[in-house]
């Protein structure tokens, strides 16, 4: 009996293989994208060792490390003389300042194999006081060949001759590199230690003689292989890999558990379309737990059979695109083949799936016997859910609200300085898995009140809008758990983009101001000369705005005689004009508002708030040596103010305070964009330094690049990964379509016979589909709005609150449209079916 | 009796003029239909019957153009079928035509009301409110409206589903054994409610039936064999139904 129950189901199964694999379609992508996580990570630390920068793979030992102090010039010398060692090579680094701008000068033989440069214009120097440079340090700098400056560096004080010999290619170029041979390095910034020297041992003689030669002729140097030192280059750019890949495995679990969800909703589609075939064998004499067991069996099939698919074409792919990627001229490695990974994956499936089978395998087959003998067409989805399970979802619902209260009563006081945002965020965490899982279990008691809500606006558009509503109201524990899964991935996708949006305007708070230009120009410790800024202003075309500042450090605040605040040496004050530069002209203030600025009225930082007591509207007295000035607080700022100034005032007031006129520095931004328009307004800005002595100029902008690149990167990185569960949501809503049409074929038979035209019936099954992903998108906004609102806040990073409208619409259009995309497949299927055929269709 | 009716198709609600379907092709092909030509008249309840195989449920198909003809004409009033797209074929059942089924077919999420209006709001139309309460007297549905299918008997559903076909006007109902799911007192009910609407609304019915106390309702029956016409019974009653069948059976 056992067996032929079991064979039932299994030939049905091999009869039909393809709804075999769309019943198991979500475990077959969740195995592809777990197996593809484990071969992506296996490409990236490959790729990232095989390309490593560092050492030269030729280098045979390693003297001196950063635990201890470094080699001397001695030491250098004695062990180029060690017999068998065919080359040394010392490393040593050392910061230049040169004039107007900043030089890290490095130590490079420039030829051989241990060289880590090519010469790509020019020659290499080899004197004392030659050097040479990237490109982009030559741009930046206006440093090309045979151009002399000066500068100091090391124990050099005293202003020393440099002159550009030529132009190297390095691996990497920040725009602010110089490369030179030991000798001259050495000479030229007068040292006297080197960081570690580099030895490659002369044919012949084996590296552990060599060792052992050299730990005789300098003690106290540690001494590793090259191999050695590579290893551990290698592993600490792997580490970070891992530790990135710590984060990925997260959003993939949650991915799988999506999966889970969806196959759980699939079989019990599929299961429902057998009932009448069920209680039949059911009325002959089959127990209950041969049903299970025969259902069981059929889901660890499907599972077998995904998953294998899934790793299968993972593993294709990961052969195929590194190979594709390196015929395009990228430097991508291929993966192993994890084996042992492999079979774990198709073994989780199989397990995943038999536990997500049983629940339906179980209700299915409580099915009575007489169910055999009813009319099939009578028989409506079940509406309402079970006792237990009211009780457990209403349980989890109150669990996630009380979690979620005990966060809110945890979050930060504004400005508090021993906040640990780790149990609230645990809390959050919690709160949010709760709220996730009374979802799946009340999901069918929301779904039509949702529905009513969202379907509202379809209704009215005519009986198709009706129907598609109907189709899915009618099956409401259908379409909650499909729903469910949709606004899984629409909750985890809004968190990121509010995330994203807060973490944006926190970062783009610092940039403004620590870097509120592209350009800085600061007078070393005095003024810039008038004739500077007069230069930089006539600088039109290459520079949009020059904003001159002045900036004093010794500024203090008094009410009445009393000096206020702990600080004995002032604060750095400025009267920089707020509303000239765009990144500062809209900056976000804690107490009271940057448009009251004026003569007689500061700004504060917080920091100088929070030192002297004092609040937007107070009144107090702002003293320069002897000089005071009577001043209003207008408002307060959130953290630091702009180039780190605590008190910002007005031109007017520092003139009484008896500060000079001249300016001390100022802030420009390019006239054009990228690279080209930045090289060009730092040409301007050099040119209108002239020959001044001991001006500096900053370039900003580089800096703020890379953190917004650093923000856009890992929120890039976040949406791709939270889109795994969206993806897995969209084959979820797909495969219910597609099943729900083969189920209704009689229904699809009857519209059509009534009048309901091809196009019609496509129309209401795609509509339908759109639906699932409209109530899901629904509720996940609703969920994961709040949720990240309360991450943010959680996270006591004092970022504001942002609510992303047309990001956060896009989305919800995105995945409303992505749903509908699913049913069209099967609504073209089910309106090709001749209206005759589908009413003699057995269920 | 004539082998050979003559058809009636000028002046027929419906007709069917040298109708042929031919299922599937060389050896394993199967005439259906073999040249047939019949007319339904107007305000007249016509059964179709004969043995299963006989070819009854595809005349009905192609006569209410839910399948489409190897050959020959279909006229619904005046208007040819045949070879018409499905747009227009779609239009013509959902406007001119009505159907009911032998295993009722009501949508399992829509009311019992809904399930009525649905042809109506498929085509954009108001219900005429008037015939609307009528229908849903004369079936007594009117504590029901508010039910799903589920909560129906199979009696009551198939009443719904008459008072679907009925309440669009259609220029021909369509019945395919519509007591074939039913005990014998439901369908007499529907059988009665058929008959009535022809006397009362002047309604065209066509019904294949294979229940000679079904084919008893009827004004008259057309007989079918082997995908031809094999002769027709005016003003039938069980007895003369019951022989015309036993005289096909014999000569089979």
């Amino acid at each position: 009996m056992r067996a032929t129950v079991l064979r039932t189901q299994t030939t049905a199964v091999a009869r039909r293989p393809g709804r075999l694999i769309l019943t198991g379609l979500a475990i077959l992508v969740a195995s592809f994208v777990v197996f593809g996580t484990v071969l992506v990570q296996q490409i990236t630390e490959r790729t990232v060792r095989d390309n490593l920068s560092g050492t030269p793979a030729v280098t045979d030992l390693v003297i001196g490390s950063t635990d201890v102090p470094p080699p001397t010039v001695t030491d250098v010398r004695q062990i180029r003389a060690v017999p068998g060692v065919a080359e040394a090579v010392a490393r040593v680094a050392t910061g230049v300042s040169i004039g107007e701008g900043y030089l890290n000068l490095q130590s490079d033989p420039g030829t051989g194999p241990l060289s880590t440069v090519r010469v790509i214009e020019g020659t290499y120097p080899d004197q004392p006081g030659e050097i040479a440079v990237t490109p982009r340090t030559a741009e930046r700098l206006g440093l090309s060949v045979g151009t002399t400056t000066s500068g100091t560096g090391g124990e050099l004080t005293t202003p020393a001759p440099l002159t550009v010999t030529g132009v190297v290619d390095t691996a990497a170029d920040a725009g602010y590199d110089a490369y030179a041979p030991e000798n001259a390095v050495i000479a030229w910034a007068r040292l006297t230690a080197v960081e570690r020297v580099d030895v490659r041992v002369a044919p012949g003689t084996t590296a552990e003689v060599v060792r052992q030669r050299v730990t005789a002729a300098v003690t106290g140097q540690p001494i590793r292989t090259g191999a050695e030192v590579r290893e551990a280059e290698a592993n600490a750019a792997a580490e970070q890999v891992g530790r990135l890949f710590i984060l990925v495995a997260m959003f993939v679990s949650i991915a799988v558990a999506a999966a889970a969800l969806v196959v759980t909703s699939t079989f019990r589609i599929v299961f429902a379309q057998r009932m009448r075939q069920l209680a039949l064998l059911r009325a002959v004499g089959a127990s209950r737990g041969t049903l299970v067991g025969a259902l069981t069996a059929e889901g660890a099939l499907t599972g077998l059979v995904a998953g294998v698919v899934g790793v299968a074409s993972a593993l294709t792919l990961g052969y195929a695109l590194p190979a594709i990627l390196r015929a395009t001229g990228h430097a991508v490695s291929s993966p192993g083949l994890p084996l042992a990974a492999a079979v774990t994956v198709v073994i989780g499936a199989v397990v995943i799936t038999v536990l997500a089978v049983l629940a339906p395998a179980l209700s299915a087959a409580r099915v009575s016997p007489l169910e055999a003998l009813r009319t099939a067409s009578t028989t409506a989805g079940r509406r309402g859910i079970g006792a237990l399970r009211l009780a457990s979802g209403l349980f989890m619902a109150v669990g996630a609200i009380l979690a979620a209260a005990a966060t809110i009563s945890q979050l930060p006081e504004p400005d508090q300085s021993n906040y640990d945002p780790v149990m609230p965020l645990l809390l959050l965490v919690g709160s949010g898995t709760l709220a996730f899982f009374a979802l799946v279990a009340l999901g069918p008691l929301l779904l039509r009140p949702v529905l009513a809500v969202v379907g509202w606006p379809l209704r009215q558009l005519g009986p198709l809008g009706r129907m598609s509503v109907g189709g899915i109201g009618g099956a409401p524990r259908r379409a909650a758990a499909v729903s469910v899964v949709v606004a899984l991935g629409a909750t985890l996708i809004s968190g990121v983009v509010i995330g994203g949006a807060s973490l944006q305007v926190l970062a783009d708070r610092e940039m403004a101001l620590s870097a509120p230009s592209d350009f800085e120009v600061i007078g070393n410790g005095g003024t810039l000369p008038p004739a500077v800024v007069r230069r930089a202003e006539a600088a039109r075309g290459a520079l949009a705005r020059v904003v001159p500042y002045r900036k004093v450090d010794d500024a203090t605040l008094l009410r009445g005689a009393d000096k206020l605040g702990d600080v004995e040496s002032g604060y750095p004050t400025s009267d920089l004009d707020l509303a000239a530069l765009p990144s500062t002209g809209d900056l976000d203030v804690a107490q009271g508002s940057l448009a009251d600025r004026g003569p007689g009225r500061i700004v504060l930082n917080s920091w100088v708030a929070r030192d002297t007591g004092l609040r937007a509207g107070d009144t107090a007295t702002l003293a320069v040596a002897t000089r005071r000035v009577d001043v209003r607080v207008v408002a307060v700022l959130p953290g630091d103010g702009p180039l780190h100034t605590g008190i910002l005032t007005d031109p007017a007031d520092l003139d009484r305070l008896g500060v000079p006129a001249a300016y001390t520095g100022l802030l420009a931004d390019a006239a054009g964009t990228g690279e080209d328009g930045r090289t060009a307004g730092v040409r301007a800005l050099r040119q209108a330094i002239g020959g001044s002595d001991g001006v500096g100029l900053a370039v900003l902008a580089d800096e703020r690049d890379r953190n917004d690149a650093l923000v856009r990167t890992l929120v890039w990185i976040a949406v791709g990964l939270v889109s795994l569960t969206v993806l897995i949501a969209v084959v979820g809503v797909g495969s219910t379509t597609a099943l729900s049409v083969v189920e209704r074929v009689r229904e699809s038979g009857l519209l059509r016979a009534i009048g309901l035209s091809r196009t019609g019936l496509r129309t209401m099954l795609t509509v339908e589909s759109g639906l699932y992903g409209l109530v899901g998108a629904t509720i996940g906004l609703v969920l994961g709005v709040p949720y990240a609102w309360l991450a943010v806040q959680a996270l006591g990073i004092e970022a504001p609150l942002t609510a992303p409208l047309l990001p956060l619409a896009g989305l919800f259009v995105v995945l409303v449209g992505l749903t509908a995309l699913a049913g069209v497949l099967p609504a073209r299927r089910a309106s090709r079916v001749s209206p005759v055929v589908a009413l003699g269709a057995d269920n | 009796m004539t082998t050979h009716a003559p058809p009636q198709t000028t002046h027929a609600a419906v007709a069917a003029v040298d109708l042929v379907k031919v299922y599937g092709s060389g050896e394993t092909a199967v005439r259906a239909l073999d040249v047939v030509s019949v007319g339904f008249g107007r305000a007249e309840f016509t059964a179709i019957m004969g043995s299963s195989g006989s070819g009854k449920s595809t005349l009905m198909h192609c006569l209410a153009g839910l399948d489409t003809a190897t050959s020959g004409r279909v006229l619904l009033g005046g208007t040819e079928l045949t070879g018409q797209s499905d747009r227009t074929l779609t239009r013509v059942r959902r406007e001119r035509i009505g159907f009911v089924f032998q295993s009722f077919n009501l949508l399992p999420q829509l009311t019992a009301a809904q399930n009525i209006t649905l042809p109506l709001d498929l085509a954009g139309r108001q219900p005429d409110a008037e015939l609307l309460a009528h229908l849903v007297r004369v079936l007594g549905l009117g504590d029901r409206l508010n039910h799903r299918p589920s909560e129906l008997s199979g009696g009551q559903q198939q009443r719904v589903a008459l008072a679907r076909a009925l309440v669009a006007r259609p220029e021909v109902v369509f019945a395919d054994e519509p007591t074939g799911n039913l005990d014998s007192r439901s369908g007499a009910e529907v059988l009665t409610i058929l008959r009535d609407s022809v006397r009362d609304l002047g309604q065209t019915v066509v019904m294949v039936t294979h229940d000679p106390i079904a084919a008893a309702y009827a004004d008259r029956v057309v007989l079918l064999a082997d995908g031809r016409l094999a002769g027709e019974i005016d003003k039938p009653n069980q007895v003369s139904v019951t022989d015309a069948l036993r005289d096909l059976a014999a000569r089979a």
